[in-house]
């Protein structure tokens, strides 16, 4: 909608010149094209770590499922009993590993004491293992009772409601591919070599370049002497498919009010980042296969810049009505 | 690392010591380990479950919910055949094929 996506499908899936002939035509398409191709085709290296942290994620998720298919009834009787078991699912009470995810934390301190068998492991290591017990195999719309379930562990970590659903409304999926965005003008006569605070910022995010036309709600701020708020809303700015949603035809104006600049929170589910961000832009296309586009800065800290330079992410909608939850990373 | 009921019965330093010869920051290697202890709780649960009738299953879970060690290993004496011997080979198991996954890993 705003120009800002740079929407690409897998080139190994089709043949080269079909790509390549529209770009040849532009500088800046070339430009982009080879930034992006250039990256695709460079063999990604695979750390240590990556590769067991996946592998080793896939093996303790079997584990689960095996003893939870095993003892299903037992652990399901033994859950209704206890009183001291105040999660709300049977994945809940699976999750061993990680103790309270699911309860209030006022429930979480009195029984802190009684769940210690069920290891203390760190917050951010706790987090993925919940997350991805709770998350399907494959990248899909995520069901009522998942959006629910993840809704409540990320509510109890924010510390604020986090829902996939909200005063109504609600995306048209909460669990996708997020996509790289560019940079959006924030003012008129924002540019690329107006648009970093800093060097450092300049280094980081430049070759990301602007998008050519405005995000889907104009820009930002009327002139350069804006509000922080204005500056971090494209900073941290992600674009969902507003236009998928339920009952957009039927609402358009009022789910464009509602969509405009509203917190979400997304998460990297394999690495357990996460950032507040707001809706900023509409898109991208559905052809492209991703659900939602980050910002440079945005895809930068969830380390969703590889060389697929798509990923899947929760995002979810915080409900902040006071305005009290700063925009960026956040720990959970 | 959290003291288990079955602590005494299975270390993982060989996989720290396997961990360490790798390519890891400390907040990597904290994060492997703690896949690896919740990884080596569940199949020990399991292990033990599979053992154990229904019932006997609840009393075993609510024992593990105290954390009284005591009375795990007096309830799993009584009903299990064998249990640290059990307890002792699930581990093995699973602790060789973390190995193996680091060994392949290293020969990336």
């Amino acid at each position: 909608m705003g120009g800002g996506a740079v929407e690409r499908q897998d080139p190994d899936k089709r043949n080269w010149v079909d790509w390549w002939l529209p770009f040849s035509y532009c500088p800046m398409c070339y430009y982009k094209a080879m930034f992006f191709f250039g990256k695709k085709i460079a063999k990604k290296k695979v750390s240590h770590f990556e590769t067991l942290s996946e592998k080793w994620t896939a093996r303790h998720r079997g584990i689960q499922e095996k003893i939870w298919e095993k003892h299903q009834r037992a652990l399901q009787n033994f859950k209704e009993k206890s009183k001291q078991f105040a999660a709300s699912s049977l994945a809940g009470l699976m999750l061993m590993a990680s103790p309270g995810v699911a309860m209030t934390s006022s429930a979480a301190a009195a029984t802190a004491v009684k769940e210690k068998p069920f290891i203390d492991l760190d917050k951010s290591t706790s987090l993925l293992l919940d997350l991805q017990s709770f998350l399907p195999k494959t990248v899909e719309p995520l069901t009522k009772e998942q959006e629910q379930q993840i809704g409540d562990l990320l509510t109890t970590r924010l510390g604020a409601t986090v829902s996939a659903e909200l005063n109504g409304k609600r995306l048209n999926r909460s669990y996708g591919n997020i996509g790289q965005e560019q940079h959006l003008a924030r003012y008129p006569g924002d540019t690329i070599d107006t648009h970093f605070s800093s060097g450092e910022d300049a280094q980081k995010y430049y070759e990301y370049g602007m998008a050519p036309g405005l995000g889907a709600y104009g820009y930002f701020a009327k002139s350069s002497s804006m509000t922080e708020e204005e500056s971090s809303r494209e900073k941290y700015y992600i674009a969902v498919q507003t236009f998928l949603a339920p009952g957009y035809l039927e609402h358009t104006k009022e789910m464009n009010e509602f969509f405009a600049y509203h917190k979400m929170l997304v998460v990297n589910p394999d690495n357990g980042k996460a950032i507040v961000v707001v809706i900023g832009d509409a898109g991208p296309a559905e052809w492209t296969g991703k659900s939602l586009g980050g910002s440079p800065e945005v895809m930068k800290y969830l380390e969703r810049v590889d060389g697929a330079q798509k990923g899947p992410v929760v995002y979810f909608f915080v409900d902040d009505p006071n305005n009290t939850i700063p925009l960026g990373p956040v720990e959970l | 690392m959290t003291l288990h009921f079955y602590s005494k019965l299975v270390t993982t330093d060989s996989l720290v010591e396997a961990l360490n010869e790798l390519e890891l920051t400390d907040e990597q290697r904290s994060h492997l380990l703690g896949i690896v202890e919740s990884s080596l709780h569940h199949a020990i649960l399991d292990a033990i479950l599979s053992e154990l009738s229904d019932e006997d299953k609840q009393v075993f879970l609510s024992y593990v919910t105290e954390d009284d060690h005591k009375k795990i290993w007096d309830f799993l004496n009584k009903k299990i055949d064998k249990i640290e011997e059990k307890i002792s080979q699930t581990a093995e198991g699973l602790k060789k094929e973390l190995h193996q996954d680091i060994k392949e890993t290293k020969g990336n």
